[in-house]
């Protein structure tokens, strides 16, 4: 297979702002049908949503979501627990039909082609599938029979995943004895036996402690060099911020934002804030800061000045070149860079008020601290 | 202390009560005993199909069959119960005897001709039963006292002397199939899908078909040890004998169709259910419904008519029938034909019911 992977800094479809990037043409989405692969996208959901009902109430898990993802990248859905990413994923691999709209995973329709569906994809659910009273190998074996693999070449390929895994010397184990980590990483590669054309992955280090997470991590990596597009789901942002070449931000069944990471993190007005520790200040000081045109603001809470500006580490010399012409000593420099949390905050939570910017300011703080 | 003790009875007392299936279940079970035990064991046996044949030569009817046929027909064991017998009067012995190898009547009674020289009333009984020969020979007594005759009764066991264990060590065997795939089966299938491992299943292409048969097929082949060890348990223990390897060959086919249907029963039910306490409160009270009605304790025939309904499409029946005629009292194919023909029919209903409930999404 020969899949194309796309250069991320030069995907044509960035868009500056959140909500305005999904939108779509809604008029020519009357039946949409799951053409020829058109290259650059992999999967195209059109307007799904899921409803679940219960005795007294309906939830909306999936709001009206409507997204691409391109052929080759590590697609983040990121959003709290009970966002609606693991519906999301549910309804991709065919688990869980949605009450509205269409989806197409490569060029096969999920209402009309699931079979085909679940044949080019590999899935690692969020709850273990993996059976602990089974060793290793007998789960690699089992599944790779479940998904169609030759006898002729299973064996070499479990042997493969399982030295890519570094388990082969625990083939002959029962997975009951495995720690969290290493079952999750089997059930990883477990997932990408028949080498999917998409993988899809559902929270795969929740619960598992930083070492493990980091192994899991290189793992994904690794599979995403093989080129594999790779769905995942997640809450941790950092695990995003690392992984993901493209973001999906998903809260209570909406698509909130979608884009990579720096423009993102553009989202929030106020950029980087730089604080700068000094004994004493002049009022002039702050004038000439306020000049340069990247900062925003500037500030004085106690003795900190707080700037904020577009690109902090570019503005930094010249602030520093600032306070050395007035021959002030700096005690202290730190910049914060906006992290994805505060862009989730800031999209989801506190709507801040354009205008304001100083209460932009301390809220963003708040959030960073 | 107290305050724990209080805190867990509590709990366990609202997660008793948040599950009001498992609850009715619960109270529904002895009632079911009541009804079910009580109708299936205690009923009173009536409509005996028996033959009755007057010897020759010559072949003139006496006044003993004559009268002696009157009064059969009409024996009641009780005054206001239904007759006792179903009298069938045949002019050939060996036609007689033939149908009573076939199963078709339970017992033949043979009166003397005028001209016979003990003047014996011979009775056949198939004794593959030990319920129904003891009520026929008492019936046959009864009426010859009755009409003041003096013969000699002769009663001939055509299977020979079969104890009870023999006749419900067979009916054990169906048990065994039954308790193995239920809790083996079916809450094994429960586990793997609160473990999650179906949803594994799910997202591979593997068919809905695919996977039901290969539930069913291990399920079957576990069942099938059971059955085929109990089996053994009860060569050894009841002292039953089989005839021949073709008879052996038999039984093992009755038990492996059997363990298909069976299964699949118990896959069916399984696959629609998420929770192992409904599961086995439900998959307990088939059990109970299909042993009691599959004549392995007490003969169908002394059942009441709604209980015996149940029998119709009771695998377990038709199983311990058929093993009973191999192992008991020999009889081959043309006699269990009709029962293995039930099972593959039960099966495949069953098969089909399994695959089509079963959910190939999440919802």
């Amino acid at each position: 297979m020969d899949i194309p992977v796309q250069n991320i800094s030069t995907d044509k479809f960035l868009e500056k702002s959140g909500q305005k990037s999904i939108e779509r043409d809604t008029a020519k989405s009357g039946t949409p049908v799951c053409i020829t692969p058109s290259g650059e996208s992999i999967i195209r959901i059109d307007h799904i949503t899921k409803i679940f009902k219960e005795k007294n109430r309906t939830v909306t898990a999936v709001d009206d979501i409507s997204l691409d993802v391109n052929r080759g990248e590590i697609f983040g859905l990121l959003g709290p627990n009970g966002a609606g990413k693991s519906t999301l994923i549910r309804i991709l691999t065919t688990l869980l039909r949605p009450t509205s709209g269409t989806a197409c995973v490569d060029t096969y329709d999920i209402s009309n082609d699931p079979e085909k569906i679940r044949s080019i994809i590999g899935v690692c659910p969020q709850n273990s599938t993996l059976d602990v009273e089974l060793t290793a190998y007998d789960n690699l074996e089992f599944y790779g029979k479940l998904v169609n693999i030759p006898d002729s070449a299973l064996d070499d390929r479990i042997w493969q995943l399982l030295e890519m895994t570094e388990l082969a010397d625990r083939a002959n184990m029962k997975v009951q004895t495995f720690s969290g980590g290493m079952r999750r990483k089997l059930e990883i590669v477990r997932a990408f036996i028949h080498h999917p054309l998409i993988l899809f992955l559902d929270e795969p280090t929740i619960g598992l402690d930083p070492e493990s997470r980091r192994e899991v991590w290189q793992q994904i990596l690794k599979l995403n060099e093989e080129k594999t597009t790779i769905i995942l789901t997640t809450h941790y942002m950092d695990e995003a911020e690392k992984l993901c070449n493209r973001i999906a931000f998903v809260d209570k069944g909406r698509l909130i934002a979608l884009d990579i990471l720096e423009n993102l993190k553009r989202l929030i007005p106020a950029g980087d804030l730089i604080e700068i520790g000094f004994d004493m200040i002049d009022d002039k000081i702050v004038t000439a800061i306020r000049e340069n045109d990247l900062i925003n603001s500037v500030q004085i809470k106690e003795q900190k000045l707080i700037i904020s500006a577009k690109n902090g580490s570019k503005v930094l010399p010249a602030i520093v070149a600032i306070f050395e012409n007035f021959s002030l000593p700096i005690l202290s420099i730190s910049i914060h860079s906006p992290s994805l949390e505060d862009v989730f905050i800031y999209l989801t939570g506190k709507k801040l008020d354009e205008s304001n910017n100083g209460e932009k300011q301390s809220a963003l703080k708040r959030q960073s601290l | 202390m107290i305050r724990g003790a209080i805190a867990i009875f509590k709990r366990d007392f609202k997660k008793f009560l948040s599950n009001p299936f498992v609850v009715v279940m619960t109270l529904l079970m002895p009632v079911m005993y009541l009804v079910i035990f009580g109708n299936a064991m205690g009923g009173t046996i009536s409509h005996i199909p028996i033959g009755v044949v007057q010897e020759g030569p010559p072949y003139n009817e006496t006044p003993l069959f004559t009268n002696a046929v009157v009064e059969l027909n009409h024996i009641t064991q009780k005054d206001p119960y239904p007759k006792l017998l179903d009298v069938t009067v045949y002019t050939d012995e060996t036609i007689a005897k033939g149908a009573l190898s076939k199963g078709q009547i339970s017992a033949v009674v043979i009166f003397p001709s005028e001209v016979s020289n003990d003047n014996a009333v011979r009775l056949y009984v198939d004794s593959a039963d030990s319920i129904i020969p003891p009520l026929v020979e008492s019936a046959v007594n009864g009426i010859l006292a009755k009409i003041g005759a003096h013969n000699p009764v002769q009663v001939n066991e055509i299977y020979g002397n079969i104890k009870y264990i023999q006749f419900f060590g067979v009916g054990v065997i169906m048990m065994a199939i039954f308790t193995s795939t239920m809790f083996g089966g079916g809450i094994a299938l429960i586990k793997d899908r609160e473990a999650g491992i179906h949803e594994g299943y799910l997202v591979t292409p593997v068919k809905r078909t695919s996977i039901i048969a290969g539930i069913i097929s291990s399920g079957t082949v576990r069942a099938f040890f059971a059955g085929g060890t109990i089996f053994l348990i009860d060569i050894l223990i009841t002292g039953i004998i089989l005839r021949s390897v073709e008879d052996l060959l038999l039984v093992l086919l009755v038990i492996f169709i059997a363990c298909i249907g069976v299964t699949s029963l118990v896959v069916s039910f399984a696959s629609r259910f998420s929770a192992q306490q409904e599961y086995a409160s439900t998959v307990a009270f088939l059990n109970l419904i299909l042993f009691m009605t599959s004549g392995a304790f007490y003969p169908v025939i002394g059942m009441p008519d709604w209980l015996r309904w149940i029998t119709v499409i009771n695998p377990e029946y038709y199983g311990v029938h058929a093993l009973r005629a191999i192992i008991l009292r020999g009889q081959g194919l043309d006699v269990i034909g009709i029962d293995l023909i039930a099972l593959l029919i039960f099966s495949s209903a069953m098969i089909i019911l399994g695959i089509t409930t079963y959910r190939r999404t999440l919802e």
